[in-house]
């Protein structure tokens, strides 16, 4: 049941790879605590049937995640998320890099000195986490729609 | 495989298809994507042996299509073609008398998976659930390919959704499936390999995921680009 609901709602970008967006939302779960190391995902058909992509798709994401040895698969036992840490560490520094970049690129042309920056940043972020505090711990995978659930 | 080679066709004087060559592989799902009369449902047609070509050849795994190859591809029309007085139960009874390779028990299962009632009439069915019973029909035969003409035409945003999840489900499983449809983004994630029908021509085909990451661009992108020069 909550495996159904936490993969509900999802939408893909057209213009990217669909395997590849794939592999980066297992790596946003996987840094965000949602799906834990060591934890089983679904087989790739049910992946398929989840997200609604194209199974040879979902095959193609899990290749890539075993190459880069986000999930191991023994033998025919269900794939899980690896325990490896350096692994771990080395994905959330991949995703705090990107975000970062990307930050860095939007405010590049905005004229300000690092320092006064740095101190938005800081009132920002310590705003963000006040708030999320407060917010019951954001509703989880509760989604709207209702033709998902497999019976 | 399912492959077209220089597949021709000729309505009096009027060429409804010319050259068309192209393959749906097992395991894969193919779109034969187009405008109204671009000749894909002809071409659904031409696999089955319903409409005659009058060049090129098309084969069924190497074989050329003759009596036997039709018990391998399932063809799912684009209507319902059961008498409207019949119930659900009773059709399914009379596909499993016609079709030596009908499967009773993925038929049943599919009669779950759209949630349908054997005792309904064909005839009262809403034209969403005639759709997914004629899918039922098609995909409870055990053949190696399905094709189906236009499976999500005039279909309600739900019933869309549901009748998408059969194609990643162990119910189609590792057939090869050959469908025809102008609702693009519906079949956007879905498929493996795009084919481009502009007036019976073949005007591009190519793998979905080889584009987006080559070219960055989505399937509806290249039909935009190919259909409208």
């Amino acid at each position: 049941m909550n495996k159904v609901n936490e993969w509900a709602g999802i939408t893909f970008n057209s213009r990217d790879p669909v395997y590849a967006q794939v592999v980066r939302l297992f790596k946003e779960k996987i840094v965000t605590g949602v799906i834990q190391s060591g934890q089983t995902i679904p087989s790739r058909r049910e992946l398929a049937a989840l997200l609604k992509i194209n199974p040879n798709t979902a095959q193609r994401a899990y290749k890539e995640m075993e190459d880069q040895r986000l999930i191991v698969t023994e033998g025919n036992s269900p794939s899980r998320i690896t325990l490896e840490l350096d692994v771990l560490r080395q994905i959330r520094a991949e995703l705090l890099g990107t975000a970062v970049e990307a930050f860095v690129a939007t405010i590049r042309n905005i004229d300000v000195p690092l320092d006064e920056l740095l101190d938005v940043i800081q009132q920002k972020y310590t705003e963000a986490q006040a708030g999320k505090r407060q917010e019951p711990p954001e509703a989880p995978f509760e989604s709207g729609e209702g033709g998902n659930n497999d019976d | 495989m399912i492959e077209l080679v220089r597949v021709s066709q000729k309505y009096t004087y009027k060429e409804v298809l010319k050259d068309v060559t192209f393959t749906a592989e097992k395991g894969q799902i193919t779109c034969l994507l187009g405008l109204n009369g671009a000749g894909k449902s002809t071409i659904l047609k031409t696999i089955m042996g319903l409409t005659p070509i009058h060049g090129g050849s098309i084969r069924i795994d190497g074989e050329e299509i003759n009596q036997n190859t039709y018990e391998r591809v399932s063809y799912i029309p684009d209507h319902l073609a059961i008498p409207a007085s019949m119930k659900l139960s009773d059709a399914l009874r009379f596909m499993e008398d016609f079709y030596s390779c009908w499967n009773k028990d993925r038929a049943n299962e599919l009669m779950r998976f759209f949630d349908l009632d054997l005792d309904e009439r064909a005839g009262r069915l809403s034209k969403g659930t005639a759709a997914k019973f004629n899918l039922v029909l098609g995909l409870a035969q055990d053949s190696d390919y399905v094709i189906m003409d236009e499976p999500f035409a005039g279909i309600d945003l739900f019933n869309r959704e549901r009748i998408a999840e059969v194609f990643s489900s162990e119910l189609v499983g590792n057939r090869g499936v050959l469908l025809t449809t102008h609702e693009v983004k519906e079949v956007e994630y879905l498929i493996d390999k795009a084919v481009l029908l502009r007036d019976g021509v073949v005007a591009r085909s190519f793998e979905c995921e080889q584009v987006r990451s080559e070219e960055s661009k989505s399937v509806v992108d290249v039909m935009k680009e190919v259909l409208l020069t």
